[in-house]
């Protein structure tokens, strides 16, 4: 008979809690800025800068290759999830780059090559489960329509990587985070100078000109259900 | 739209150690708020693994799909399955299956569950007192062949579930090494009476049923809908049948006394008294007054009054039955488990074949069965009349060394055959087993098997349609445990034992497999196309379609030889009839450890993980007893208490008790979860073939003075409408069939 009590005492203490959680939280802070994530120990200190960062003209030796971030993290354009190159991906390159061969980390990769053994990275960025982001989707917004440099869309969410060795997380990741640029009025133009907004956006039924009107304003999705499926 | 302000409010607010701990003064529940804003929870914990190596199509997040066969029962589905990441996620059924058609039931979805279920067993394990310890797989062949050193041929016994396919043939071969014939195929729910009853009236074993054709179908107790033979592909047969031939829409009739989940679909649901199947059918003959001969003398003495006294069935029933009949035409007349389940069971069926002849079905919706061009590999048909030679032959002391594999007998044999004790009296058991259940915990040597979703195979089902086919059994992703093995390849093993020479170029069975598809590369529509690229393309289906070879039908069922028994007296001791219920999920019980099956409600009562005893209403008034009440339900045999659930749709001089729960062993999800009715079987067999008569068992219930909440999904007033008129209905006594129709 205490089974049908446990209900409404159960309710009651839900609502008293919760209210007096608003209660004393009136004005939180504003999520937009950045929030470095945790220092992450990975097995191999893997240095994004060593081969996204840019070129030293001075000295070929320092400085970085500018390599694509699309030529290792190929899944992100292909799925909602980006996944981790696979082992085979270093391999291809580093067997050919004799100079670094006997680098303590270059060592350690193929010692995991000859073992056939995944590298256990460690998660960097990671969302709960019950929501979906969907990487594919962003990279065909910014990078495949906008045209926008590579490095600049992914870093919206994962910064500045090519000034990092082993990555960290540079911003919130959190809802109210990822709404202040859903919600930001994007300028935008549909090819033949026909305004366009809203979802037709950015489902693609209309390709943005080339050259945007600064009046035409765009939102990113806002249903729920975009992200909480 | 969202207000971006609250969104933010909730978003990425700190939580600080004062709110937490007001929260958590406050409420359990309010606990899950702190987890609101606090994303990145995993950030430096969790490992994300990479493939060491990755073919292009494999891109984490998107899924692959592999064509496969269902191995969940012998009908014989195939599947499509959904590969993630190198993991498995969810079936479908395969569009190109002519059985399935894309389509699968709840069991065949469950298929995952066989393959994920942390109670698998993962390692040999060897009887060391009560105990069973981990053993090296050589070590286990190795005693295998100990074991069997010395012993004769018929010392030795087989006890398998239906097989078919390479693994039937190769099996076969083994036995034969063996120099032993003791093959036993036990299936504990299985055709068995049905099948002998159809070589003689139609010659073959298992025609093929045509629902889409008949304009009625009069069924005896087959549950086509939800376990009887090939259930998915009925269903699909069912549903253009009630779309119609020329829009007239089919009836359909169902006569049993316990209402199954076809019988709720029926135009018309009568309850028979139990057994009385094969009267209402000569009645109904003889109500047709189209028979001639010595059909019309059989016949001649089943008149309205006196089919009607020993059915229970209204005399206006049986008339509105036979008018229904002789106005539409063709219609399809089944025999199924319900009619089967007696004593008289042949005779049942013979006189509802019978019925079949005269109503000139037998060629129009029962047509020739097509067969594999490939005997070895037709299906070895499970029944239980092989179990009730096993269990002799136990008690005798006859066999040596015993191997089980696919059947739970001790948990399915009825409790009269003792089973258990006899199985003691085998010198050394072998268990080739998924999990440890309650055959496998007697066994001196259990052996760990891979799932079907681990594993190489093909498979031959026993209702074909449309042409004959091949299954293909494929691995949709690796192992989960690196002990466990696949029945070929254990197989193969152990005949390596035995004959070496002729199997040293087989590495594996997935080797044997291939090489002896390959050889019949021609026969199998893969003439002229080269070894590989025919491989590839038959596992990319999963089905290897054949014209295959159309058996004849003869018409012969006659009335020679067709006496049907006097309605049995009652009983004073134990005055009930025990309906065993096969319900369209658990089926015998071999898969219980299935949370999904334990957790889907049965579709007639809305009862879920437990077991209830179906009792009439009226019966329950005399009774004494409500819904709830915990009854002691006794046997000559032995007695198990359960749950009383009143159902209307069950014959007031019966109860039912739906089979596959109660297991004392097999895994968390089964294990102490309802009664098994097994149990209380007695051993009384069909006279004509041998086989277990299910339905033939007598009891008695008493009160135990307990009674508990009966956990359903159906609303508490049992499913009364209250008063909301959501469904009209008229008592079947104030409907005039004829205008119905
Ligand atoms: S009927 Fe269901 S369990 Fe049986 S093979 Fe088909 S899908 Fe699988």
């Amino acid at each position: 008979m205490y089974r049908f009590l446990r209900l409404p005492v159960l309710l009651v203490g839900f609502f008293m809690a919760a209210s007096s959680y608003a209660a004393s939280n009136s004005q939180p802070a504003l999520t937009t800025e950045d929030a470095l994530g945790p220092q992450v120990v990975q097995p191999i200190e893997f240095p994004h800068n060593r081969h996204a960062g840019l070129h030293d003209a001075s000295d070929p030796t320092k400085g970085g290759m500018e390599i694509n971030c699309q030529y290792c993290h190929t899944y992100a354009r292909r799925s909602a999830v980006a996944g981790i190159p696979p082992l085979q991906k270093c391999i291809g390159c580093h067997q050919n780059i004799e100079s670094v061969r006997n680098k303590s980390r270059i060592v350690e990769l193929f010692k995991y090559w000859d073992a056939k053994k995944a590298v256990p990275w460690k998660k960097v960025h990671d969302l709960p489960d019950f929501v979906r982001f969907n990487h594919e989707r962003h990279i065909k917004r910014f990078i495949e329509q906008q045209d926008r440099p590579v490095q600049e869309a992914c870093g919206y969410c994962h910064g500045d990587v090519k000034e990092m060795t082993v990555a960290r997380r540079q911003k919130p990741l959190a809802m109210g985070w990822c709404a202040s640029c859903h919600e930001k009025d994007h300028p935008v133009v549909a090819e033949g100078g026909t305004p366009i907004a809203g979802q037709a956006y950015w489902y693609s039924f209309q390709k943005p000109a080339a050259a945007q009107d600064a009046n035409t304003k765009a939102r990113g999705p806002n249903d729920c259900w975009q992200c909480h499926k | 739209m969202i207000d971006s302000g609250s969104v933010k409010q909730l978003a990425g607010h700190p939580f600080d150690r004062r709110d937490f701990l007001k929260v958590l003064g406050w409420s359990g529940a309010a606990v899950a708020l702190s987890g609101c804003g606090n994303t990145s929870i995993e950030d430096g914990k969790e490992t994300v693994v990479s493939y060491v190596e990755a073919n292009d199509y494999m891109v984490p997040g998107i899924g692959v799909y592999y064509n496969s066969t269902c191995a969940q029962c012998d009908a014989g589905c195939s599947i499509n399955g959904r590969v993630r990441e190198g993991r498995v996620l969810k079936l479908e059924g395969n569009p190109d299956s002519a059985i399935n058609k894309g389509k699968l039931c709840g069991l065949g979805q469950a298929g995952v569950q066989h393959h994920y279920n942390p109670d698998r067993v993962r390692e040999p394990l060897l009887r060391n007192g009560n105990k069973g310890e981990t053993i090296s797989w050589d070590k286990a062949y190795a005693l295998i062949a100990e074991k069997l050193s010395g012993v004769k041929g018929e010392e030795i016994a087989f006890l398998s579930g239906g097989v078919s396919g390479h693994l039937k043939a190769l099996l076969g071969n083994y036995l034969d090494s063996l120099g032993t014939k003791n093959h036993f195929v036990y299936e504990a729910v299985a055709p068995g009476v049905v099948r002998a009853a159809n070589v003689k009236a139609y010659g073959v074993e298992m025609p093929r049923y045509r629902f889409d054709k008949a304009q009625v179908v009069l069924s005896f107790g087959a549950d086509f809908l939800g376990s009887w033979v090939s259930p998915v592909h009925f269903s699909q047969q069912y549903a253009q049948f009630r779309k119609g031939v020329n829009g007239q829409r089919g009836v359909l009739v169902q006569v049993e006394s316990k209402m199954t989940l076809t019988g709720a679909n029926a135009d018309r649901w009568l309850a028979v008294k139990p057994g009385t199947e094969g009267v209402l059918a000569l009645g109904i003959i003889n109500a047709l007054g189209i028979a001639t001969g010595e059909v019309a003398e059989l016949v001649k003495g089943y008149d309205r009054a006196r089919v009607s006294s020993e059915t229970g069935v209204a005399p206006g029933q049986i008339d509105k039955i036979a008018a229904l009949l002789k106005l539409r035409s063709p219609s399809l007349v089944l025999a199924g488990s319900a009619a089967e389940g007696y004593a008289h069971g042949s005779q049942n069926a013979a006189a509802i074949h019978l019925l079949n002849q005269v109503l000139g079905n037998v060629g129009k919706t029962v047509e020739a069965p097509v067969s594999v061009p490939f005997p070895q590999m037709a299906p070895a048909k499970g029944n239980t009349a092989a179990l009730k030679t096993l269990n002799d032959g136990l008690a005798a002391g006859k066999y040596k060394v015993l191997f089980n594999f696919a059947a739970n007998p001790v948990f399915t044999a009825p409790g009269a055959f003792k089973f258990k004790d006899n199985l003691a009296k085998a010198g050394f058991k072998v268990a080739f087993a998924h999990y440890l259940d309650e055959t496998a915990l007697q066994a001196d040597l259990v052996l760990p098997l891979d799932s079907a979703m681990e594993d190489w195979g093909t498979q031959v089902p026993e209702y074909m349609t449309e042409g004959a086919q091949i299954n293909i059994q494929q691995p949709l992703m690796e192992r989960l445990h690196a002990n466990t093995r696949g029945m070929g390849d254990i197989v193969l093993t152990l005949i390596k034992q035995r004959r070496a020479d002729e199997y040293k170029a087989f590495e594996d069975y997935y080797a044997y497999l291939r090489g002896a598809m390959l050889q019949n590369k021609g026969a199998l529509g893969g003439g002229g196309v080269d070894d590989d690229t025919f491989w590839n393309e038959t596992l990319t289906q999963g089905i290897v379609k054949l014209a295959g070879s159309t058996g004849t039908l003869t018409a012969h069922a006659a009335a020679a030889g067709l006496t049907l028994p006097a309605p049995a007296a009652s009983d004073e001791q134990y005055p009930l009839h025990l309906i065993p219920g096969v319900t369209a999920s658990l089926r015998d019980g071999r898969h219980t450890n299935q949370p999904w099956l334990q957790e889907s409600p049965d579709p007639l009562t809305t009862i879920v993980w437990d077991s209830w005893v179906e009792v009439h209403p009226k019966k329950a008034t005399e009774l004494g007893i409500v819904e709830g009440d915990i009854v002691e339900v006794t046997s000559k045999t032995g007695s198990v208490k359960a749950q009383v659930y009143l159902f209307p749709g069950i014959h007031p001089e019966a109860i039912s008790i739906p089979v596959g729960r109660g297991h004392d062993a097999m895994g968390r999800y089964a294990k102490g979860y309802g009664v098994n009715p097994f149990q209380i079987m007695d051993a009384v067999f069909d006279a004509a073939t041998g086989e277990l008569a299910m339905h033939e068992t007598r009891v008695n219930i008493k009160k135990t003075g307990q009674r508990v909440l009966v956990v359903k999904d159906e609303g508490s007033a049992g499913a009364l409408q209250m008063g909301r008129k959501i469904a009209a209905r008229v008592s079947t006594d104030q409907v005039d069939l004829s205008k119905e129709v």
